[in-house]
């Protein structure tokens, strides 16, 4: 095991910036995900409060 | 049926000639801006008329193409023609050759009068004709499925542009490149033979598409 | 066990729930591996020096926009043909990640050819096609977008990602040959460098990782639309329409 150049031989900027744009895009992508399931969540328990048949076993309750 | 489709788009486009026309005008000014934004230097024209040309036909292509349902779906005969025990196939295959006759051909027959401007070799203004007059039926074919897909639908022609710009790329690199191989002096053959190829598969496998597209747009 | 249940969306979206964490945690546990692999035991590159490293990401990106996206087109064309709902929304919920990937793989890709061939674009045939799979994503995304009515946009969907998947070899090839034709100055780029034992497999071990998120981020994205739709579809059933 060799511990690796931080500078990337010069070329730190490219490789540095290659990973964090695409760190950036997956947190974007889970954390906007997140975010979504969260809001659906409140809205159906907000508008629903009695579960429907359709929906019962789905967010409560899971099924067998 | 497929005869009477034809001559009843021919005749509806015909009233309404100032659409075919608009195409044209949109076309030829297309290219004409080009050199005025490049520059007028004819070796770089020379280089750059085929690919400018042929995106060109591409674009007033688009346009076009929210034409070839759009008429006929707002006033309820799409709907009349889905029902006739007619294959839905030769349906779309009438409205699309129609709409190539009315939209695309004008830009085949004024392309070499176009293509002076980028002066280029009176050979050259040739495969560009043939080029664009084998090429452009894929354009309508293509075409149609992005229209039927999208059919009624708000954002309209840039919808239609971003399904079906990319499926236009091979035929704008094998038509645009058989016209740039006469410019370099090449055999423009082998370029212009897989567009053929690309034209008789489109004409086979796109009305199927469509006619689909047209099922599920309309029920 | 009947397992022809899951097809429908509101038992699939327990079992969805439960599969998740069984994807995210490893797909963790790999990138996290994969990377150490990548950066603490692979050499430097004797060409490209350490500029290479890049590959551990952008090779799995390329790899994942493909597959996703004929995976797409292949539940697409499941959920079209046998009506199945729930095919049709795994597919919707692929086109984003696969969408993704390939945005991952053009960056990385632009930032892998400034330092090693100068430029920050080259249209080679391997980035032009990706860009064109890009641009088909996109057609996919604003076409589903763009309708209203759920199933018509399922079937939408369907015929436009058939269409494209069978117009991508194609598109490859146009691109090959308009790449060969206008070789001119412009040498083979962005080659892999000849890929040595620890590097392969950091890059293995980089494409599982992308494919674990993969299921558990389009798993994710899954319950939503199902909540989404299936919320819809329970009030029309109350209604009787």
């Amino acid at each position: 095991m060799n511990w690796p150049d931080l500078s990337m031989g010069g070329y730190g900027f490219y490789v540095w910036g290659s990973y964090l744009f695409s760190l950036i895009a997956i947190v974007w992508e889970v954390v906007s995900l997140k975010q979504r399931k969260k809001a659906l969540v409140k809205q159906q328990q907000s508008s629903k409060p009695v579960p429907t048949p359709v929906l019962r076993g789905s967010i409560n309750e899971t099924t067998s | 049926m497929l005869r009477w489709i034809v001559w009843r788009d021919l005749m509806l486009a015909w009233r309404r000639r100032a659409d075919m026309l608009s195409t044209v005008f949109f076309f030829v000014i297309v290219v004409s801006l080009f050199p005025l934004g490049i520059g007028p230097e004819t070796q770089l024209l020379r280089t750059i008329a085929p690919g400018v040309v042929w995106v060109a036909a591409l674009l007033a292509s688009m346009l076009s193409l929210g034409r070839l349902f759009a008429n006929d779906y707002q006033d309820g005969t799409l709907e009349q023609l889905l029902l006739t025990p007619q294959p839905l196939f030769l349906v779309v295959l009438g409205k699309t050759f129609a709409h190539w006759v009315v939209a695309e051909l004008p830009l085949v027959l004024i392309a070499p009068f176009v293509g002076v401007q980028f002066d280029l070799s009176r050979g050259t203004l040739w495969i560009l004709f043939a080029s664009l007059l084998v090429g452009t039926p894929v354009l309508s074919l293509i075409g149609s499925v992005g229209a039927a897909l999208t059919l009624g639908l708000r954002g309209g022609g840039v919808l239609i542009s971003l399904l079906v710009l990319p499926l236009y790329i091979p035929a704008l690199i094998f038509g645009a490149g058989a016209v740039e191989a006469s410019v370099m002096g090449t055999s423009p053959s082998s370029h212009l033979s897989l567009l053929g190829a690309f034209a008789i598969v489109a004409l086979l496998f796109s009305p199927w598409a469509t006619a689909a597209a047209l099922r599920i747009s309309l029920e | 066990m009947n397992i022809y249940k899951y097809a429908s969306p509101a038992s699939f979206y327990p079992l969805a729930g439960k599969l998740i964490p069984w994807f995210a945690i490893p797909a963790a546990l790999l990138f996290a591996t994969g990377l150490f692999v990548g950066f603490f035991i692979a050499p430097t590159d004797f060409q490209q020096g350490d500029a290479y490293r890049i590959i551990f990401i952008h090779v799995p990106a390329a790899w994942m926009g493909m597959f996703l996206y004929i995976l797409m087109a292949f539940y697409a064309g499941i959920g079209w043909a046998f009506n199945a709902r729930l095919s049709s929304m795994m597919a919707s919920s692929l086109a984003i990640t696969g969408a993704m990937f390939t945005a991952i793989s053009l960056v990385t890709g632009a930032l892998w050819g400034k330092p090693t061939w100068g430029t920050w674009w080259v249209w080679d045939a391997r980035m032009t096609s990706t860009l064109i799979l890009l641009f088909l994503y996109i057609g996919f995304i604003s076409l589903q977008a763009a309708i209203d009515d759920p199933r018509r946009a399922d079937r939408a969907g369907a015929i436009l990602a058939l269409v494209g998947v069978i117009n991508v070899p194609i598109i490859y090839f146009s691109v090959q040959w308009w790449n060969t034709l206008h070789q001119g100055a412009t040498i083979r780029i962005l080659q892999k460098p000849t890929i040595r034992g620890s590097m392969l497999a950091a890059l293995l071990i980089m494409l599982a990782a992308c494919w674990l998120y993969s299921v558990a981020v389009v798993l994710i994205r899954l319950r939503c639309i199902i909540l989404e739709r299936e919320q819809n579809a329970s009030r029309f059933a109350e209604v009787g329409v």
